[in-house]
This record gives structure tokens, C-alpha cells and sequence, in this order.
């Protein structure tokens, strides 16, 4: 270790005197065209639960990482205990007591629970006791609330089982200061709730934790601190109680957001996408499940769900691109089962998927070319009229986009969500009658989340029947009239969201009725 | 890669400048010659002098141009079979084989069917039946790609071999009606009717001409037509091709079929233009694979890959003469050559998506860094 002691600068909380865990001193860090991190101060005190929230590309995942010694900051210092480390390496992080969990887990598949937290611990002798082990995991799984069997094949582990051995792991490895990126993301509202817990416990037993997120609702509650970064740059830091959401998002925007729920101003019309008992067997597994719901004019019906648990078949049945195995898809009346994806247009659907880069938009293509994707197109593309509408649309929903030739995927997640929400609702919007929206502002920031709200509520005002799929259970609350839950293909809870328990709603999500 | 104190990097390039297009071909080939150069030197030959020669013999002579032009026309047309492929990612590097296929089939449409035609009709039958011929050599390996999944870079290239063995039975191991009666084996010569007239005294045909325009019009069928607008959707990302209701399994068989029997008009312009007939000749050629190279070089544009076969035919030309000139080159300098360029270009496309940086490592002493 290549530590030297050097003064620590003053920090930006007030009671200076303070000896922080962790602190970044005006760090800075740039990529390829990107300044992802310019002259950053971070302090994380022993036993804090401290969030930091921006946007995507603020830059809160790049701290993150100099934190924990994956990227080296090209200025600035990062100090532990107030005196500066040179982390060449997470391991070399780990030595200093700071883990990360990264959003991606990186655990082997095949291995148990207990040998996963123990790979690359250079403490052990050849031979591996395997009894003192498990007795290690289970006692650091037990203190922190961490209920896992350390013979469990991380394989066959829910997400949020798996979130649990990283942690574990980190624990066992000695850490003292847990970096969480979007830890959240996968998990099941009772999921979410039992990682605070264990966040808390941490925080008692003198651990600090970093909550890396991007979802204001989450973080006011757990955090005992907030730092809002924006553009690479800390915007803003705020204690316990002082924060609001609506401040935070200002924090984060740069600019006031309308996040409140909009729902429908008028009574719903009639039925204009009906499933009846719709079912699609995969090797033998049914991963949609007797499906019936119904969606009429001029309303939005939402169906939660944790993620794969059947929402993106669900989809691709309403859409055409899977045939049901059982059921019948009705569209303004009309049975189409067997129907394709063109047929299913033609009768006035349009769909948007989840994954907007890959299969809403095809990357490489201009933004002109992939407003012609799902249009009928004769012998030659009329790319004319298609760049007239294209410009039209990058005015009205304003897209950032330095040209309609421009490639969709050097556009961020929330221009290239809008050029397919300009295709798919806007301009065909004579002849669409049901939309189907698979989480759409997943990824998205909070700005944007907006935007997409507002084109939804929209839509539904102008008489479109919106069935709206989505993994962001906030968003469903927030749009939807009519709420369905799906859990392992099947709907477990349905109601109308005047009269709503969201208790309920939560533990359907995770199965538990 | 670190060296000493330094960490040398390659950055992606957030805008490649247009001049690069044209500066990073032109250095590559350059350095190409710099490196045959290296090997000219090791075998007593002054490079200078001997590059003098390949491009005077090549490119500037009369015989040059005319030999280059001639050798070129068939390579453009194995060129757009192995661009129309690989801009669907598709890898189809069965061109030899469909190319004798499309000769086959040429001739025997010539044989057969040329004097039962009117004149004007013999040719454009006879060039047809060689491209359903080159067509119907990749069929299976396009559906079996469509149907079932196996590579077609393989079932394509396995072919070839095939497609090999078949001319040679055809013309050496049997007596069909491909083959000359005479006792020297030899490939029956088709009717008069299905040959073109060469210009003048050179080695051209009018077949260089069908190849430009064939180029020019594949280039502007493919931007501004559905067809082509829905294959470069596919390549960029067949889940998006789905998700619009396109078939993937249409569009493979459709693309592969087409530049099967792009290759196999390369082989049926040999029957209507200098050889007339199935010639065993072309078999030591091996213009299927070099259309691979010379559409790559092209970057799979097919207007360039009139360019590229161009320059290629004219580096076959020119190594060829330099064999018997006064101070013999060995012909495989010519290939050594080829093979340069092929692998300057493909390297210097890296130059032209990345940059190079070279940076001290912050904090870490200018040598000997831990």
C-alpha cells in the first residue's frame, strides 16, 4: 500500500471537524467525449446510509466506482478515514474495507452460496473446510438479516437471493463501507423492504452504506443523507428531513417536474382489446396463464409484476408475434387469433416494446428509416414524407438529436423512447385504437419519465385503449385506472385503482396471496 | 498494452472524419507495398523497379489495361455476390463454387438451347441459366441457414469442393455433353450465337459493362428499395426485423440465393466472352475467393467493389508479367502483395474507428512503474 498521509480539505457539510469513512476530493473523470465525474466532493460518514441519486450519465455510478478502486480518478484524491489511498483495484478496495455490489451480480451460476462468498479468498488452505464455512455464512447471514441457506445453488436463487449472497460475500470479505448500484432494480416491492432492513442493520453495527439510484420515491425513507448529482456535477446535498421529492427532482432535472398521477378525466368507452382465457405453453411450462382482461376506449389498464414473470410474452401475444396456445385475442371486436404483427396493425395496434434499442428501433438506422419500420412500404421507401414527419416530431416532443439521419442509438434512452413513441402512437394516431406499452420509462430519466407519462395520458384522453406493462410498479399507480398483477403468467390480483391496496398489490407481486 | 511508464490505448472515435474514408485506404495500400517491398529487397529484387513494372504491366500498358479490364469483369460480378451477402451478415464464401456451377449451367444452355433461339435471346439465356445455376448451388446451404441454423460460412465453403470435383468429372472423368468428343479433354464449345464479341484487339467484353451497371443498379435498388431497406434492418438487428413482422427466414434464402447467383453470372460471363465453353482453366484461377477480398476491401460498397476488382485483377495481371520479364519476379510476390493489402486495409479500418493515445500513468514514475 502506497498510502501517504495529506491533509484533508475542507468539506462542504458544516462541522468541518468531522473524520469522514470516505471522501472524494474534487474528483475528476472523463471518457471518450464524456466528463463523467468534474470536481466531485463526497463524504460518507461511519454508520450513514448516504444515497446518491441522479440521473443516468449523472455520473453516480462513476463515483461509485472510484470509490471502490475500479476506476482511478484522473485528478482529485480519494480519502479513507482522512488519509488519501491509491486503490489500484476493487481488491485493493477491499483491503481498505470497501465493496461494491454491482447491479449486474457476478457470481458463478453452479457454485453454492457458500463457496460463492468465499471465491478468491486468499485465506484459505488448500483444502477448504467446508462445515466452518457455511457456519460463517449462516452466522453474517443471521446478524444482518440476511436469511439464505448456504447451500442453496446461486443458479436456482431469485434475484433478490442472489443481491443477498453479494452482500454476504462483501460482509465475509470484511467490508466496512457497502457501495449499492441501483440495488432495487430487480426487486420485489416485500424484497425492497426486507433489503432496507438489513441496510439498516448494517448502518447500527457501524457499516456505512452508499445506495446508488436513480428512483426518488425509494431513497427519501432509508437515506440518512442524499447527494443529487447532475451532469457530472453534485447539485446538491441534503440530510435527513430535510429532503422533499419534489426538491430532490428539481435537484436532479434542473428544472420543476409533474411526477403526480394523471388518470382518466372521462369514462371509459367501449372494449376495444379483450383476452379471454389466453394461455401460451412453452416445454411444457405455461408462461402466460390463463390471461382474460379487457381494455375499453379513453382508459389505461396497468399490469404489475416483477420482471419474467410472463409480461413480455404477454406482450408479443397481444402484438402478433406469438400465437397462444389457448385463448382468444379480441381487437375492436374482431377475433384475431393466428393473426401476425402486420395483421394485428392493420387492425389498429400498436405496440411498444421493453427493449426500445433492440427491437422497437433498429440501432444503426437513422431516425428517418425507423420511422418507417412498422408502416406499410411499397416497392421503394418514401423516406420524403418520412423525414417530414420525422422533423416534425423531433420540434414537438423534443427530441435532442443533432440530425433526423442521425443514428437511434447515439441517442439517450429517453430521445430514442421518443422517436418510438412517435411512431407507434403519434403517427398513425387516425387509425390506432389499442396501444400496448411494455415499460416504457424504464432506464429513463426523471425528465423524460414525465414526457412519457404525458404522451400516455394523452393517448387515453383522445379515446386509445392503453394496456400498459410495466416492471415499475410507481408507474402503474401512477397512469393506470385498472390494475392487474402477473405472477408466473398468471393475473393474481386485479382492481380498480379508486379502490386500491397497494399492501396487497405488493405481496401479489411476490406471489404471497 | 503499458510500455515503460506509458499506457498506449485505442480510443473509439466519437466522429470519424469523412477524409479518413479516403486517407486510411490510400495509406494502407501504401504500407502494403512497403512491406512487399521488405520482401522484394530479401529476394535481390529492387522494389522500385519491380513496382514500376507491375504497374506499367498492370495499369498503364495498353495489353495492361486491356488484360486487367478483362480479368476485372468477372471479379465484380464474385464481388457484389460476396457484398450482397455480408451486408446482411451474411457469410456466404461459396462463390467458387457457385461461379463454376453458373459455368456449367451457362454452358450448357449454350450447348442446348442457344440454336433453338433467336439470336438476340441466346445470350441473355445463356447468362441466366448460369446465374439459377450459381443460385441453386447455395440453395441448400440457405435453407438449411433459415430453417435450421448451421453457419452457412461452412455448408457455403465445403461447396466449393464439391463444385471443384464436379467440372473435373465433367470435363476429365466422363463424357457428357459438356465435354469436346475430341480425344484431348476439353469443354464443348457452346453455339456461335451465345458468344459476345470482344472490343477490337483487347481482352474486353461487353460482360464489363453488364458487371458496372449491375453494380450501380444494386447500389441504388438497395438504398431506396423495401427489399433493401428491410435487409439492412435485419442485419442491423434481427429482433427488430421481428418486431416489425419481417421473415427472417425469406429474407436469408432471398439474399443468399441472389448472390449465388451473382457468382454464378461471373462464371457464365466466361462462356459468353473468352472461353465459350466450361474451361478447366478458371479452376486455377480462384476469382470466387478473391471476390471475398475484393468486396471487403470495398467495404461491402458496391459501387467501390468496381474499384477494388479493378486494382485487384490489375495486381494479378502484373504479377503474372513480372514472371517472364527480363528479371523474373516470382509470381508469389504478387500474392504476397495481395495478401498485404487485404491485411492493411482491414487493419487500417481500426484507425479509422479508433484513435491512438499514448499517456503517462498518472503517479506512477516514468520507469520501472509498479
Amino acid at each position: 500500500m502506497n498510502a501517504s498521509p495529506e491533509a484533508v480539505k475542507g468539506s462542504h457539510r458544516s462541522g468541518g471537524a468531522t473524520l469522514f469513512a470516505l471522501s472524494a476530493r474534487s474528483v475528476t473523470k472523463r471518457f471518450p467525449g464524456v466528463l463523467a465525474n468534474d470536481d466531485v466532493d463526497f463524504d460518507l460518514a461511519a454508520g450513514e446510509v448516504h444515497t446518491l441519486l441522479g440521473e443516468n450519465g449523472a455520473g453516480k455510478s462513476t463515483l461509485a466506482s472510484v470509490l471502490c478502486g475500479l476506476y482511478r480518478p484522473d485528478e482529485g484524491a480519494v480519502l479513507r478515514n482522512g488519509t488519501q489511498v491509491r486503490l489500484s483495484s476493487p481488491r485493493h478496495g477491499l483491503q481498505h474495507g470497501i465493496a461494491m455490489v454491482h447491479q449486474h451480480f457476478r457470481l458463478v451460476d453452479r457454485f453454492s452460496v457458500a463457496e460463492n462468498v468465499v471465491l478468491g479468498d486468499k485465506r484459505l488452505s488448500f483444502f477448504i473446510d467446508q462445515d466452518s464455512i457455511n457456519d460463517r455464512v449462516s452466522r453474517i447471514a443471521e446478524e444482518f438479516g440476511l436469511p439464505i441457506d448456504p447451500l442453496a445453488v446461486v443458479g436456482e436463487l431469485s434475484a433478490g437471493q442472489r443481491q443477498r449472497v453479494e452482500i454476504i460475500k462483501a460482509l465475509y470479505q470484511g467490508a466496512e463501507i457497502l457501495l449499492l448500484d441501483e440495488p432495487t432494480a430487480l426487486l420485489a416491492p416485500p424484497e425492497v423492504e426486507k433489503l432496507f432492513e438489513t441496510v439498516r442493520t448494517m448502518a447500527k453495527a457501524g457499516k456505512s452504506v452508499v445506495f446508488v439510484s436513480h428512483k426518488l420515491g425509494e431513497v427519501v425513507d432509508i437515506s440518512d443523507r442524499i447527494t443529487v448529482m447532475r451532469d457530472g456535477k453534485v447539485t446538491g446535498s441534503v440530510g435527513r428531513g430535510e429532503a422533499d421529492t419534489r426538491k430532490l427532482a428539481e435537484l436532479m432535472v434542473g428544472r420543476e417536474i409533474d411526477l403526480s398521477p394523471r388518470k382518466a378525466k372521462a369514462p371509459a368507452g367501449g372494449t376495444m382489446l379483450k383476452l379471454h382465457n389466453v394461455s401460451l405453453h412453452r416445454d411444457g411450462v405455461a408462461v402466460v396463464d390463463n390471461v382474460s382482461l379487457e381494455v375499453r376506449a379513453g382508459e389505461i389498464v396497468g399490469v404489475a409484476g416483477v420482471s419474467g414473470n410472463g409480461q413480455r410474452d404477454l406482450a408479443e401475444l397481444v402484438a402478433g408475434l406469438q400465437s397462444p396456445t389457448g385463448g382468444v385475442i379480441t381487437v375492436d371486436g374482431r377475433e384475431m387469433n393466428g393473426a401476425g404483427t402486420r395483421e394485428m396493425r392493420a387492425n389498429g395496434l400498436a405496440y411498444v416494446p421493453e427493449d426500445r434499442l433492440g427491437t422497437g428501433l433498429s440501432p444503426s438506422l437513422s431516425i428517418i428509416d425507423n420511422m418507417v419500420l412498422t408502416r406499410p412500404r411499397g416497392l421503394l421507401v418514401d423516406r420524403k414524407a418520412a423525414g417530414a414527419e420525422a422533423e416534425r416530431y423531433i420540434t414537438e416532443l423534443e427530441i435532442k438529436t443533432p440530425s433526423p439521419h442521425t443514428a437511434t442509438r447515439k441517442l439517450s434512452g429517453g430521445n430514442s423512447q421518443k422517436v418510438l413513441l412517435a411512431r407507434e402512437i403519434f403517427a398513425q394516431s387516425d387509425t390506432t385504437k389499442v396501444l400496448v406499452v411494455c415499460s416504457p420509462t424504464r432506464g429513463l430519466d426523471v425528465g423524460a419519465v414525465e414526457t412519457v407519462h404525458k404522451v400516455l395520458d394523452e393517448a387515453r384522453t383522445k379515446g386509445k385503449a392503453v394496456l400498459l406493462i410495466s416492471e415499475d410498479l410507481d408507474e402503474v399507480l401512477t397512469l393506470a385506472d385498472k390494475i392487474l398483477v402477473l405472477y408466473r403468467g398468471a393475473v393474481v390480483h386485479s382492481a380498480d385503482s379508486n379502490a386500491l391496496d397497494i399492501e396487497k398489490v405488493g405481496l401479489a407481486m411476490a406471489g404471497i396471496s | 498494452m503499458i510500455v515503460g511508464g506509458y499506457r498506449i490505448e485505442l480510443e473509439p472515435r466519437l466522429k470519424s472524419p469523412r477524409w479518413l474514408v479516403y486517407v486510411v485506404p490510400v495509406v494502407s495500400l501504401l504500407f502494403a507495398f512497403v512491406v512487399a517491398g521488405i520482401f522484394l529487397l530479401g529476394t535481390g529484387h529492387n522494389p522500385f523497379t519491380t513496382y514500376g513494372k507491375l504497374i506499367d504491366k498492370g495499369y498503364t500498358s495498353y495489353y495492361g489495361i486491356t488484360d486487367t479490364l478483362g480479368l476485372a469483369t468477372p471479379l465484380i460480378c464474385t464481388g457484389l455476390a460476396a457484398a450482397f451477402a455480408f451486408r446482411m451478415n451474411l457469410f456466404n464464401i461459396g462463390e467458387e463454387g457457385q461461379m463454376y456451377l453458373g459455368m456449367i449451367g451457362a454452358a450448357w444452355a449454350g450447348i442446348v438451347l442457344a440454336d433453338n433461339l433467336p439470336g438476340v435471346a441466346a445470350v441473355p439465356v445463356v447468362m441466366l441459366s448460369g446465374a439459377a445455376f450459381g443460385a441453386l448451388w447455395v440453395l441448400v446451404p440457405a435453407v438449411l441457414r433459415a430453417r435450421l441454423g448451421p453457419s452457412e460460412t461452412v455448408s457455403s465453403l465445403l461447396l466449393n469442393y464439391v463444385a471443384l470435383n464436379l467440372v473435373n468429372f465433367l470435363i476429365f472423368g466422363s463424357r457428357t455433353l459438356w465435354r469436346d468428343p475430341s480425344p484431348f479433354p476439353d469443354g464443348q464449345l457452346v453455339a456461335d450465337s451465345a458468344r459476345l464479341d470482344r472490343f477490337g484487339t483487347t481482352n474486353v467484353y461487353p460482360t464489363l459493362l453488364i458487371a458496372a451497371i449491375l453494380a450501380v443498379f444494386l447500389w441504388l435498388f438497395m438504398r431506396f428499395s423495401n427489399y433493401g431497406y428491410e435487409t439492412s434492418v435485419f442485419a442491423d438487428s434481427p429482433n427488430t426485423a421481428r418486431y416489425a413482422g419481417m421473415s427472417a427466414s425469406r429474407l436469408t434464402v432471398s439474399v443468399l440465393l441472389s448472390s449465388g447467383a451473382l457468382a454464378g453470372l461471373a462464371g457464365s460471363m466466361y462462356v459468353v466472352g473468352p472461353a465459350g465453353k466450361v474451361d478447366p482453366g478458371l479452376l486455377q484461377v480462384g476469382l470466387g475467393y478473391a471476390g471475398i477480398v475484393v468486396a471487403a476491401l470495398a467495404r461491402y460498397n458496391f459501387v467501390a467493389v468496381i474499384l477494388t476488382a479493378v486494382l485487384f485483377a490489375g495486381l494479378r495481371v502484373g504479377g503474372a508479367a513480372l514472371q517472364i520479364s527480363s528479371d523474373p519476379v516470382p509470381i508469389a510476390i504478387a500474392t504476397v502483395i495481395q495478401g498485404a493489402v487485404l491485411l492493411f486495409a482491414l487493419g487500417g479500418e481500426m484507425f479509422r474507428k479508433n484513435r491512438l493515445r499514448v499517456r503517462r500513468i498518472a503517479g506512477s514514475p516514468v520507469r520501472g512503474a509498479a
